[in-house]
């Protein structure tokens, strides 16, 4: 029979649409409305899996986020997710949920073998052994370990689905539509607050759904539909359902998911699956309830075993009866109404209280039902292995550490209250130092550190009458605060049971003749032994408590382990709950889907990805692109089936022959502008500034304030106060923020500007002997002669109706020139100077090539430029002006800098004129020496030189200055490589520099 | 994440902004004679209290001007913020 | 002491486990000691087990504000590594590897360290390069490395995205074999257990309020447990280090940050060695419990609080998910925060300090874990040498004054960069 305990025309499910569902291989039907939870129990399922560490079986112990055991495998719509807490998720049609951990089956499960050698297994039994071989613990004993920890199975699948971010700016927030949330949202909405009211669950109204109150002579349920209904037709509000704020950072900065998609049997394609909001709020409610505490007792894992709470939920808001013969074993009153309920529905409740017989309304209640009670006693132990099948329950002793009698009742659940703990996370999280409130045993919030209020059962009011006061107060203060404005807000009248005070009564004892394991952490299977043997080792906070017994370090974060944790530390200590203290609430609240944190930057989208002008061009023509931080730039155009090696040669030796074209675009580029720029720039770079002439570039070279080479390039006088620096693709952004800060805060009496043109120009390299003819023809109106436009001139002109910049600068070697236009010109520059340059033989040339031409110049770049070099280390040392200071220059004076044998740059080709030098291999005097092998320095670049058709590098050596001439090996383990090398010049390729000149 | 109240632009995200360190820490005059320990001071040595510090801020993604901020390590908290020509 | 094994495991299992005896006890400050430690972290409890052992100095206090290990080697993400470029940083942390090696032995406390590898991925040819520079020096100094090319890559990570679908592919990576994970409380209550076995005192919840100094010598610790004389007083307080400077009237090369991590729920063994994204701040291992084990970039900016704000783990685990696509199904468990001593250059600094008596472990930025046994054994030596030991003679507090100075990275003295 199909959902044989669900109650008749109970709970707020749609009975109208069944949904169809699998759970471990056979068919089974739920509502919708439905938690996977509730259909699994309306079919009588309470076995759902296995526990982490001695697979004892287990199964549902709560309704919502407090579960600790219903883990389950969800597969729905292609996508598997291991770790679904069954009691949060919705129902939706073809989901098929399986047990994790367990083998072959929940059912039959071998890893259960370790529950009969449990003994052997106590808190922190892996720290003595497994030691014995050396080689086994990570070749035998930790692989056998691995298999068997772990919950489900993570799929390698990629994720299709979307994830979206969203920020929102709000004058209060409030978390939890409980009745505190509820009141305190519509008193500050009232007066025109902007009010965000996040419910977690898909139902509004959090206990009102459960609890057997009236409202204005409304039902909870209804007083709450009235109030949200009202709420979300105000402008100034938004309401949210299945939206949990999971994180409180600073600054009043809240985190919230919201489940978008989950709960959808077919999304739209515009439909996210889970969205991540960050609300950045004036004012924070904190209304986010209490979650029930559980008694400790023997076999209390045993499935059937739920909280009370759990239980009325199941009856009250999905029609599910989770036992026929319930056991109600409580300290407080609060599960009277669990026991009420049950009768209700034709159930057979019987109550243990640990209380001495007492009266109160609903005590009364429950006598006037019939209901049987058994006062002063505790239930000691349940009996059944995959289902409670009868309990042993004991009178308690006056002292209530021993028991009068004994007895066995037959049972199909126990439902299980310990009293209420408030749920603090969220003020803890915001910085909120908690209190021991000794009424109620738990912690609540102490003063507020961040603009936060907590409210109702979650700074532990549990009565119906003063939560909605403190709603209605707390919304009123906070609108009052905001806007100045008095809400007139009639509080309605409340109908509720009075509760008695509760019992501390935490942990049944266990007499010597039981034997059983009290579970106080469920999911890491934590006994009350293993804190008293954690505690006997001398582990006495309660941090190394936690950490050595791994106490509430699982998935549920310890929502139901905590406080009994700490009682049992105290009791055993014989200190008070506060002296033990609590260990740190961290966020999430729950686990939070790491696609939702991550959002759309996935996949291509990791970095934005940065285009020249040209980029179309290049990918007509074959270009294969390098990544250059976020640009994209040709690194070498290919033709037919050349090698990238092939391709370089061919495309750097047309330079050295004739005439490429290079796109420059992706330097950096800063406009320096005012009175004071050559003063400015004078101190910045490491050479003079200050005899500049208009319409001239110079180099220059920048150091950190540590005296290490921050980045070099070429800056123009464009006017008399108009200056154009360029800086490497790689250091533009900090360049920037370098100037803007000694601008801004070192000498701010310069009266100078500078600003990122990076994008607005886009630049092409024009490099070759035959450049100048090519630039002769572009720029007919311009006398391009050496003599009118010599080296390290800059001249305006007009590219055919277009305004460019046009500077004589070279980083091939070659006679050379860099053209600027504006960026949306690019292509056009380009276009025009591939179809001028083809009777001169113009080839575009990329990265590699361009890498070719500059390291057997000598040129230094980024892999010599690693942070780590002074100028002298890269030969720019003449580069260092003696007369004037600039940024590092004091640095300069260090010891190490100025050591007679400092490391410096050098050339190096193989001695066979044939072998490759690879990159990063360093330089040694004796290969076969023994190691450690002192090592002389390192291969920075290498190339395939054009210029004399054989290979060079670029080193970085210990006295280099004395070393030219000198045979050493370049030996790379990593690659088994070792290549005698001569060490000669850096500069391999015209050295006196005519070529640039000519 | 933090709240910053930029001088210039008013209250923005800490995403918009870069961080700049101890801002009490001020560069030796140029062309002035500097001991070692006075320029290691400048360029390597921190007092980073725990409590309030005034530190730099950049705002990047935003009117890209330094300012200054006084800050609690411990707690985050931002007490004040000011031009860089201002007192803290 | 009771020593740990199978056997007396099941021995205690059959008197229920009730004859265990405590890990280290509880005692009350002496009125004097020949070495005070301050800070029972990994780092401090590893001084004080090597000072008896090693130097046969047994009259020691650790003494420690809160808990014992309760700083950052108790919230690390575990990696243990010697894969530095600088001879200096390598040959010190290959010293560690061996003191790994043998740790569970050694100190009868299952460490649970296991050289399940860690690679380092490229994701372009500079990259590789600069990684082949590094793993060069590594070989040369007699320490393992491998230059993993795309396809080798591919059979260390299959489950890593290697489509085309990506921002930045991998080009390969360099991975050290030998390095791997331990279970990070195990190493400080492992030391903790053997020192306190050899007679070093622990004094748990005992804050150091300043210090006795006569004609420049220490001379004992002012602390909430009342005044204790030492003879030597050696700093190992990581994070706080810049807080006890300040007492000392001392201003050192270090600036204080916050570091995130977070940890997945745990799922099923899929990702054995540790694996670091080469294009962005993140790394990633699976515990023995099944979590993923990730971090990455600083908060950005100084704190000594121990926690952070979402965004840094936004952009970390961004980071990890252009890695590993995988990662977008499962949840994130738990996050935190440690607090970071970052030197000006990246590398940690173990000397002597102008204070006769007075010696300094710091500067560990975010590495510190790794080097917790060879700092140990470094530290007790310059302890009880008074001066360092060869392997951190080059760690030394006034190579930021001379320039010789250990910038793995190159960054310089923005910490906060990272």
């Amino acid at each position: 029979m199909s959902q044989e305990f669900r109650i008749k025309e109970k709970g707020y499910i749609n009975r109208n649409k069944i949904i169809n569902f699998r759970f471990n291989g056979k068919n089974y039907t739920g509502y919708e409305g439905d938690t996977l939870a509730s259909a699994l129990l309306a079919n009588g399922i309470h076995l759902v899996g296995r526990s982490f560490k001695y697979h004892r079986p287990r199964g549902f112990f709560a309704a919502g986020v407090d579960e600790p055991n219903a883990k389950l495998q969800i597969q729905l719509n292609g996508h598997s997710e291991p770790n679904v807490n069954a009691t949060e998720i919705e129902l939706v049609e073809g989901m098929v949920a399986t047990s994790q951990n367990c083998w072959p089956s929940v059912e039959f499960d071998v890893g259960a073998i370790n529950n009969l050698l449990q003994k052997f297994f106590p808190a922190g039994f892996y720290y003595k052994t497994f030691m014995w071989p050396k080689s086994f613990w990570y070749k035998i004993y930790e692989p056998f370990i691995r298999k068997a920890a772990g919950l489900g199975i993570a799929s390698t699948k990629k994720d299709t689905e979307r994830y979206e971010h969203k920020f929102e700016y709000c004058d209060l927030l409030v978390t939890g539509s409980g009745p505190a949330g509820l009141a305190s949202a519509y008193a500050a909405a009232k007066s025109g607050a902007k009010v965000i009211l996040a419910e977690d669950k898909h139902r509004f109204g959090g206990s009102l759904l459960m609890d057997d109150v009236s409202i204005d002579n409304l039902s909870g349920k209804d007083w709450a539909d009235k109030i949200i209904s009202e709420l979300k037709e105000m402008p100034n509000v938004i309401v949210k359902n299945r939206s949990q704020v999971f994180g409180y950072y600073d600054h009043n900065m809240l985190v919230m998911f919201e489940r978008t998609g989950d709960h959808l049997e077919k999304k739209s394609e515009f439909t996210p699956r889970q969205r991540l909001w960050y609300i950045r709020c004036k004012e924070v409610i904190l209304s986010t309830g209490s979650i029930e505490r559980p008694i400790v007792f023997g076999n209390n894992d045993t499935p059937g075993v739920m909280l009370s709470s759990g239980a009325k939920e199941y009856m009250k808001v999905y029609g599910v009866l989770v036992g026929r013969k319930p056991i109600i074993f409580t300290n407080n009153d609060s599960a009277y109404e669990t026991a009420i309920e049950f009768k209700n529905n034709g159930a057979d409740p019987l109550i243990i209280d640990t209380r001495k017989e007492q009266s109160s309304d609903l005590i009364n209640d429950a006598k006037n039902k019939d209901i049987k009670i058994k006062f002063n006693h505790a239930v000691i132990k349940a009996d059944g292995y995959k289902k409670v099948k009868s309990a042993i329950i004991g009178e308690l002793s006056e002292d209530k550490k021993t028991y009068k009698n004994t007895s066995s009742v037959e049972c199909d659940c126990i439902c299980v209250s310990g009293f209420w703990t408030p749920s603090v996370h969220l003020a803890s999280q915001s910085g909120n130092k908690l209190k021991f409130d000794k009424e109620i045993d738990a912690f609540v919030p102490d003063k507020s550190k961040q603009e936060e209020i907590t409210v109702g059962a979650a700074n532990g009011n549990f009565t119906l009458h003063d939560t909605l006061n403190a709603g209605f107060s707390a919304g009123s203060q906070v609108s009052k605060k905001l806007n100045n404005k008095d809400v007139d807000i009639q509080i309605p009248n409340v109908t509720e049971k009075k509760h008695k005070t509760h019992d501390k009564f935490w942990c049944a004892p266990l007499p010597k003749n039981i034997k059983a394991k009290r579970f106080v952490d469920f999911q890491n299977d934590v006994s009350v032994t293993d804190i008293e043997i954690a505690l006997r080792e001398g582990y006495r906070s309660i941090e190394h408590v936690k950490r050595y017994t791994t106490l509430g370090m699982a998935t549920d974060q310890g929502r139901t382990s905590n406080l009994n944790g700490l009682q049992l530390v105290s009791n055993i200590e014989n200190k008070i709950v506060p002296e033990v203290g609590h260990t740190t609430f961290r966020p999430p609240f729950t686990p939070v889907t790491i696609g939702t944190i991550v959002g759309r930057e996935v996949g291509k989208h990791f970095m934005p990805t940065r285009l020249t002008p040209m980029h179309n061009w290049h990918i007509k023509n074959n270009a294969v692109f390098v990544d250059a931080g976020a640009w994209k730039r040709p690194r070498y155009y290919k033709i037919g089936n050349e090698t990238m090696l092939e391709a370089a040669t061919r495309e750097a030796k047309n330079v050295r022959d004739k005439v490429g074209i290079c796109d420059v675009t992706t330097l950096g580029k800063i406009d320096v502008k005012g009175p004071d720029a050559a003063e400015f720039l004078n101190r910045v770079y490491t050479n003079a500034w200050m005899k500049l002439p208009v319409g001239k570039a110079r180099y220059g070279v920048m150091l950190r304030e540590d005296g290490m080479v921050m980045d070099d390039g070429t800056t123009t006088r464009i006017s008399e106060h108009h200056y154009h620096m360029t800086t490497t693709t790689a250091q533009a952004a900090n360049v920037l923020s370098h100037l803007e800060y000694y601008l801004q805060i070192v000498w701010p009496e310069l009266n100078v500007n500078v600003v990122s043109t990076t994008e607005q120009w886009a630049g092409a390299a024009l490099a070759g002997p035959k450049s100048r003819d090519v630039l002769a023809k572009l720029f007919p109106n311009i006398n391009v002669s050496n003599e009118s436009l010599p080296f390290m001139g800059y001249v305006e002109g007009d590219l055919f109706g277009v305004p460019a910049r046009i500077f004589r600068i070279s980083f091939s070697g070659e006679l050379a020139y860099e053209i600027n236009v504006q960026s949306d010109y690019g292509l056009y520059m380009w276009e025009k100077m591939m179809d001028i340059g083809k009777e001169f033989g113009i080839q575009p040339y990329g990265t590699e090539a361009l890498s070719t031409l500059r390291i057997e110049m000598g040129h230094v770049a980024g892999p010599e430029l690693d942070g780590r070099t002074i100028p002298y280390d890269v030969s720019l040392d003449g580069m260092v002006s003696k007369k004037k200071d600039f940024i590092g220059k004091r640095s300069l004076t260090k010891i190490a800098f100025n050591e007679a044998n400092r490391q410096k740059i050098v050339g190096l080709v193989p001695i066979d004129r044939k072998t490759s030098i690879p990159e990063g291999s360093h330089l040694v005097l004796d290969k076969n020496a023994q190691l450690p092998n002192p090592k002389l320095g390192h291969v920075s670049s290498s190339c395939w030189s054009v210029e004399n058709n054989n290979p060079f590098s670029l080193a970085i050596i210990k006295d280099g200055k004395n070393m030219i001439g000198k045979k050493l090996f370049a030996v790379s383990p990593l690659k088994n490589k070792s290549i005698e090398v001569e060490v000669i010049s850096s500069h391999y390729v015209d050295h006196e520099g005519k070529r640039v000149r000519s | 994440m933090l709240y910053i109240k930029c001088p210039y632009c008013g209250m923005r995200s800490q995403n918009e902004f870069a961080y700049g360190g101890d801002a009490s820490i001020k560069r030796p005059e140029l062309n002035k004679d500097v001991s070692d320990k006075e320029w290691d001071d400048f360029v390597y040595n921190r007092k980073s209290p725990r409590g309030k510090h005034v530190e730099l801020w950049h705002h990047v993604s935003g009117c890209r001007q330094w300012f200054k901020a006084q800050r609690d390590t411990a707690t985050h908290e931002i007490f004040k913020t000011a031009m860089m020509n201002e007192e803290i | 002491m009771q020593k740990y094994s199978v056997f007396s495991l099941i021995k205690n299992a059959f008197s229920d486990h009730m004859n265990w005896e405590v890990a280290w006890k509880d005692p009350t400050p002496k009125k004097e000691y020949d070495v005070i430690i301050i800070g029972g972290g990994g780092h401090g409890l590893a001084t004080a087990y090597y000072l008896a052992k090693e130097h046969n100095i047994t009259n020691v206090a650790i003494i420690e504000k809160g808990w014992i290990g309760g700083g950052n080697v108790g919230r690390n993400t575990t990696i243990i590594r010697s894969n530095f470029m600088y001879d200096a940083n390598g040959r010190f942390n290959e010293f560690g590897m061996e003191l790994w090696r043998n740790l569970s032995q050694e100190l009868n406390f299952n460490v649970m360290f296991s050289p399940r590898g860690i690679i380092n991925l490229a994701h372009s040819d500079a990259q590789m390069n600069a990684y082949a520079r590094r793993g060069n020096s590594m070989r040369l100094n007699g320490i393992d490395a491998v230059l993993l090319g795309r396809e080798e890559v591919k059979k260390h990570i299959p489950m890593a995205d290697f489509s085309d679908d990506v921002r930045f592919p991998i080009y390969g990576g360099l991975m050290q074999p030998s390095a791997g994970t331990a279970r990070h409380d195990a190493v400080a209550w492992g030391y903790a257990r053997q020192a306190d076995s050899m007679g070093v005192d622990i004094i748990q919840h005992c804050e150091v309020e300043g210090f006795n100094i006569t004609n420049g010598k220490i001379s004992g610790v002012r602390t909430s447990k009342g005044e204790i004389k030492a003879k030597k007083v050696g700093l190992c307080v990581a994070g706080s280090t810049n807080i006890l400077a300040e007492k000392l009237n001392m201003t050192l090369p270090i600036e204080t940050h916050c570091l995130q991590a977070c940890v997945s729920e745990p799922v099923k063994p899929l990702l054995d060695g540790v694996v670091t994204f080469g294009a962005g701040h993140f790394y990633i291992s699976q515990s023995d419990k099944g979590e993923m084990v990730m971090g990455g970039d600083l908060d950005g900016y100084n704190s000594y609080a121990q926690r952070g704000n979402l965004p840094t783990i936004q952009h970390v685990l961004t980071g990890g998910l252009a890695l590993f696509p995988f990662l977008s199904r499962l949840k994130m468990l738990r996050t935190w925060g440690g607090i970071m001593d970052m030197s000006m250059d990246g590398s940690p600094i173990i000397d002597k300090t102008h204070i006769d008596g007075l010696y300094l472990n710091c500067g560990w930025c975010y590495g510190g874990f790794k080097s917790t046994p060879v700092s140990g054994w470094t530290f007790a030596h310059t302890i009880a040498q008074d001066r360092p030991h060869d392997l951190n003679s080059e760690l030394s507090l006034n190579r930021f004054s001379t320039g010789y100075l250990l910038d793995e990275k190159g960054i310089g003295t923005k910490t906060w960069i990272g």
